[in-house]
């Protein structure tokens, strides 16, 4: 059976399209404003000698890395109005679902990469009459955040694709505008496919270069984290 | 604003739950074979030197990996069917899309797997005269494998919350049966928790013996 392709319609509506990616990028960004000094705070707790805050922050973390985002955000966007009285708009809804989502991944990456770090930095730092906390700012962070570059950028990634979530609570992402084009064109085959593209035309590049860096950091033999 | 906890209403629907876990666990198991067989020819082909496959190959993962599940899912459910020469219902859909998608990722952990054995053993594997299909059926990749379990248990585990986007197109996996759940007992607090928790059991376990095994090899080699 022959299909006739027309791309038209899709083009027609591609300032929704647009519209859309904004609002992907939109909701990622924040994500990632929130999600990162968050997961680098969890990453310090999990650290922490004292197994009263160690191991509570570790079943967080474990907890939101063990279950579906979509389920996370599900839940938050129809049990907090009925917890707390507040109306959520699925805006809010899903910038703190993976806030606290990619939170727990970076909180990973930033562990990861600081245990990386030799014993001996540690030992130095204490020499010179640094404190832990000093330490951890001055000679360990420094050193670590370098390793993390690529893990790091692979999960900034992952948090794009997993925003898509955000069209099941009608959220006006680029999925979703893709979807309601499609219903109202009929023209589904080419509208996902344009919207498929379009994510690939924003991670695809990030991809290549987080490969580079890789590449570039294996090179200089630092080693990276994953 | 007070609100009274009634879990009682999830577990009167606990048919609903326990078919909703069927299906995910079916899910699951099958696109993990799928993407496990595939990823082993589409890395071996990627890896090629034979342009006409490493081509295609590379487009197919590059794809597959910078493109979100959802949308690959959508795109299975709501696009294919127009130009698929067979029916396509939300299990084929779901199917298709994350068996793709996890041999997308699972041929990358292939190739890494494959490269991180040293080339001696390639050498040696000749010297023995065998063909390179038997040098990697029988020397690399049994050494291989070892290192790759806990990558391809990771992507267990990534599979395993992806099946949940599968519920989008309405299939009947635990979110899915959630949702039918929360509509009839306006518990949507409760009903999630409880399909969290659910989850939380699955995944975690497989996340704990992941760390074991990467510990277990890290000290090995």
């Amino acid at each position: 059976m022959g299909y006739e392709w027309d791309f038209g319609v899709v083009f027609r509506d591609f300032d929704l399209l647009l519209l859309g990616l904004v609002n992907t990028l939109k909701v990622t960004g924040l994500a990632l404003l929130f999600g990162v000094p968050l997961g680098l705070i969890l990453a310090l707790l999990r650290l922490s000698r004292h197994g009263v805050i160690r191991i509570p922050v570790g079943i967080v973390i474990e907890f939101l890395r063990s279950t579906p985002p979509l389920v996370q955000l599900f839940w938050l966007f129809f049990a907090l109005p009925i917890l707390t009285g507040i109306n959520i708009t699925p805006f809010i809804a899903s910038v703190v679902t993976f806030s606290f989502q990619s939170s727990a991944f970076f909180a990973e990456v930033f562990r990861g990469g600081i245990v990386s770090i030799e014993k001996g930095q540690w030992e130095a730092a204490k020499a010179i009459g640094m404190d832990r906390g000093q330490s951890m700012r001055r000679v360990i962070l420094p050193q670590a955040v370098k390793r993390m570059i690529p893990a790091f950028l692979e999960r900034v990634i992952e948090l794009m694709k997993t925003t898509t979530l955000v069209a099941t609570v009608s959220y006006a992402d680029l999925l979703y505008e893709a979807n309601t084009i499609a219903q109202a064109t009929f023209r589904p085959l080419e509208v996902f496919t344009v919207a498929a593209a379009m994510y690939f035309a924003v991670l695809f590049p990030v991809s290549l270069f987080v490969r580079r860096l890789e590449r570039r950091l294996g090179r200089t033999g630092e080693g990276t984290v994953h | 604003m007070e609100h009274i906890w009634d879990f009682e209403s999830v577990f009167t629907n606990w048919r609903l739950l326990l078919i909703g876990l069927g299906n995910t666990v079916l899910l699951a198991v099958v696109c993990l074979g799928i993407g496990l067989f595939l990823g082993l020819f589409i890395g071996a082909a990627r890896y090629s030197k034979n342009r006409l496959l490493n081509v295609p190959a590379s487009v197919f993962v590059e794809v597959f990996r910078n493109t979100p599940a959802l949308v690959q899912i959508m795109w299975f459910f709501f696009a294919f069917p127009i130009i698929s020469p067979f029916r396509i219902d939300s299990f084929t859909a779901a199917t298709l899309g994350l068996s793709l998608n996890t041999a997308a990722f699972c041929s990358e952990i292939y190739r890494a797997g494959i490269q991180s054995i040293h080339r001696g053993q390639w050498e040696a594997a000749k010297a023995l005269g065998m063909r390179y299909g038997e040098q990697m059926r029988r020397v690399i990749l049994p050494q291989a494998m070892r290192r790759m379990i806990p990558a391809f248990m990771n992507r267990a585990i990534e599979l395993t919350k992806m099946t949940s986007l599968a519920s989008v197109i309405a299939f009947g996996e635990l979110v899915h049966q959630a949702k039918t759940i929360s509509t009839i007992e306006f518990n949507p607090i409760e009903t999630y928790t409880v399909v969290g928790l659910i989850f939380f059991i699955m995944i975690w376990p497989i996340a704990i013996a992941v760390r074991g095994l990467e510990r277990r090899l890290s000290r090995h080699e």
